[in-house]
């Protein structure tokens, strides 16, 4: 952990209470986020990347249970209060959500949805804040901002909601901005154009991200770092381009090949993988990915394989899997 | 939003005039008359009762006699109390079903509303289970054993409240209101604890979360508004049912209300005055069915500008 680490996961579990027994949804991440880094999180569904992000902001769903540490500026996030949180969250750390279309409240004006986190954490006055707001609103480019802050979030197309939600969430300028899937729901020919914004603007503010994807063109062009999670787990973590160019992790390796060739593809995407992918469930013993891993040797279920550095075409790469060893201490 | 109310209001009268029909011509076609008894009476006595009714007119004039006068107030003589028209009757005794009524109302809709609000917010606490007791019980027992109860507890035994009647000011209210209000407190509370949970699993109140705001003004400003939009469907037609008199609350507490005269005009066949009552209890019904689409209009934008 260097000076300069804003986050630091250490050994990130989350769990969930089921009638009958529990699921691990997040089964020890370590990874760490430097401040004004944009590290991408990819992953099949189920993989628990979600999961992840609420965990840190104290969203997890009423039966789960987030374990391990998340340090944040040296302050472990999952043992602070509620109200502790809220003094981070909304301010230093924010969050956009996958669905715009339902994470805006219906009955209330966009403004003041945008007003609200100043109000509350930088003690502005009502009519400031809303002047802010239509500032920041103008900076997402939503044409005519001062009369759409006073406009209902169903006047608004999905693109100009998320956009109002990079602009509710980036007004504080945060240190941690948590993006889940941001632009999935999204038209496919204004994905791009509002994923750049957002990084823009993150960029100008110095904000680092946190971004969950199923689009690896994205992780090429946005992100410095990639984490690719599998069953709750990191199988691998590199920069973007060494990841895509050697991709050390037979996990890795199966999504790029099944990953359609740019040229046919206008935005790649994870492609399959033969075999189910592996959800929540119980503990695991060995490799999660074992059961559709072609490579898989015996060690692979009967130990779990530590998340590493390990050595890799002469360099080395942080991977979980027997096959790449370890690096000698 | 004036198109808005104008278009409800329309509507409404629209509403109000097939009911007033449909009221009409069912008592009318409805077999045996106000005057078939089974004593005999002299053929000249029949008509000259059946003239001073205008039954002898032909049922489209009656019809039109009847609507004419309706948009005077004037319900007609009631066949029953002779000297008295079907407007005095109910005007004698809507104020007091009105007083019960309306305070009934908003007693449930606070404690209603308040024992949801917190059963949903720590959900198998104490609130939780204690408001999801008396939501059993509400609902379970019956008006007409819980009254007695009471009763005999406050009034004969303890002797703060009096048994029943209208001559105690203030205190001839607790028993009756508070008996009228239960059913609607448990009902009330278990609709607005289901509402609040299912809000509370909206994204837009994750948002709100997210944002740090705390859990008050996540309430206050977010979770309620949605939550409430159930509540205030219900509470709309549960109004007028309520403040236009419950017989068994009348019966119980001895109370000079509309409720028991409509029971009495049914029994007697007092045309006039059971149309009269069945309109008054659909007009307000209508009433409040504005009423509760103006509050949702105000609530929620989408329906605003709809149509
Ligand atoms: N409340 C819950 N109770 C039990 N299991 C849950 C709960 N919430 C999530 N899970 C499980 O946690 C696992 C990880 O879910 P998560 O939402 O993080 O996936 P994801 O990687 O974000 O997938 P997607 O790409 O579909 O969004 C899933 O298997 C899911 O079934
Ligand atoms: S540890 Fe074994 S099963 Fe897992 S990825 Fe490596 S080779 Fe495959
Ligand atoms: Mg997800």
């Amino acid at each position: 952990m260097t000076a300069e680490t804003l986050l630091s996961l250490r050994g990130l579990t989350v769990r969930f209470r089921l009638p009958h027994g529990e699921t691990v949804a997040v089964d020890g991440i370590d990874l760490d986020l430097a401040a004004g880094e944009v590290l991408g999180i990819v992953g099949e569904s189920g993989s628990g990347k979600s999961q992840v992000l609420y965990s840190l902001m104290g969203l997890l769903a009423a039966n789960g249970r987030a374990g391990g540490q998340a340090l944040f500026e040296g302050v472990d996030l999952l043992s602070l209060s509620r109200r502790q949180l809220d003094t981070l969250r909304g301010q230093h750390i924010s969050m956009i959500f996958q669905d715009p279309m339902t994470s805006l409240n219906p009955y209330r004006r966009v403004g003041d949805q945008i007003a609200e986190g100043l109000i509350v954490h930088e003690g502005l006055s009502r009519s400031a804040a809303q002047a802010e707001a239509v500032r920041m609103l103008d900076r997402v480019r939503i044409p005519d901002a001062s009369n759409r802050a006073r406009r209902f979030p169903h006047e608004f197309s999905g693109g100009m909601r998320q956009r109002v939600m990079i602009a509710m969430a980036l007004l504080t300028r945060p240190k941690l901005l948590l993006a889940d899937e941001p632009t999935t729901a999204l038209d496919v020919t204004i994905q791009a154009q509002v994923l750049d914004l957002m990084a823009e603007l993150a960029r100008e503010t110095g904000t680092a991200i946190i971004l969950v994807t199923h689009d690896l063109g994205v992780v090429a062009r946005l992100c410095g770092r990639v984490a690719v999670l599998y069953g709750g787990r990191v199988m691998e973590e590199a920069g973007a381009q060494a990841l895509f160019s050697t991709p050390a992790h037979p996990y890795t390796r199966g999504l790029l090949d099944a990953m359609p060739r740019l040229e046919q593809a206008l935005t790649p995407r994870l492609g399959t993988i033969p075999g189910t992918p592996r959800s929540g469930g119980g503990d695991v013993i060995g490799c999660p990915f074992a059961p559709r891993c072609t490579e898989r040797i015996a060690r692979c279920t009967t130990e779990r394989p530590a998340f590493l550095e390990r050595s890799h075409l002469g360099g080395t790469r942080s991977a979980a899997c027997h096959l790449i060893p370890e690096v000698a201490e | 939003m004036l198109r808005f109310v104008g278009k409800r209001l329309w509507n409404g009268s629209l509403t109000l005039f097939a009911l007033v029909t449909l009221t009409f011509f069912v008592m009318r076609l409805a077999p045996g008359g106000p005057f078939s008894r089974n004593r005999k009476i002299s053929p000249e006595v029949q008509a000259n009762i059946e003239a001073a009714f205008h039954l002898d007119e032909p049922i489209w004039q009656q019809f039109g006699r009847f609507v004419w006068g309706l948009l005077h107030l004037d319900l007609g003589p009631s066949t029953r109390f002779r000297d008295y028209s079907v407007g005095d009757i109910i005007a004698s005794g809507l104020p007091y079903s009105l007083t019960i009524g309306a305070w009934a109302v908003l007693l449930a809709a606070f404690v209603g509303i308040a024992l949801g609000i917190a059963g949903a917010m720590r959900r198998n606490g104490f609130t939780d289970y204690a408001a999801g007791t008396v939501g059993v019980i509400g609902i379970a027992i019956p008006i007409f054993v819980i009254g007695p109860v009471l009763q005999v507890i406050f009034a004969v035994k303890l002797q703060w409240l009096p048994v029943g009647s209208w001559n105690d000011g203030w205190r001839s209210l607790v028993l009756p209101v508070v008996v009228l209000a239960l059913p609607n407190i448990a009902y009330i509370s278990r609709l607005t604890r289901a509402s609040m949970i299912e809000t509370m699993r909206e994204n837009y109140v994750r948002t709100a979360v997210a944002k740090g705001i705390g859990p008050t003004r996540t309430l206050m400003g977010h979770t309620l508004e949605g939550a409430l939009i159930p509540v205030i469907a219900y509470l709309g037609p549960a109004t007028a049912a309520i403040i236009t008199g419950s017989i068994l609350i009348e019966t119980i507490f001895a109370l000079p209300g509309i409720g028991r005269h409509f029971v009495d005009a049914a029994l007697n066949r007092d045309y006039p005055l059971v149309m009269g009552i069945t309109l008054l209890y659909g007009a307000l019904l209508i009433l409040f069915n504005i009423v509760t689409d103006l509050i949702r209009a105000w609530i929620d934008p989408r329906l605003r500008n709809a149509h």
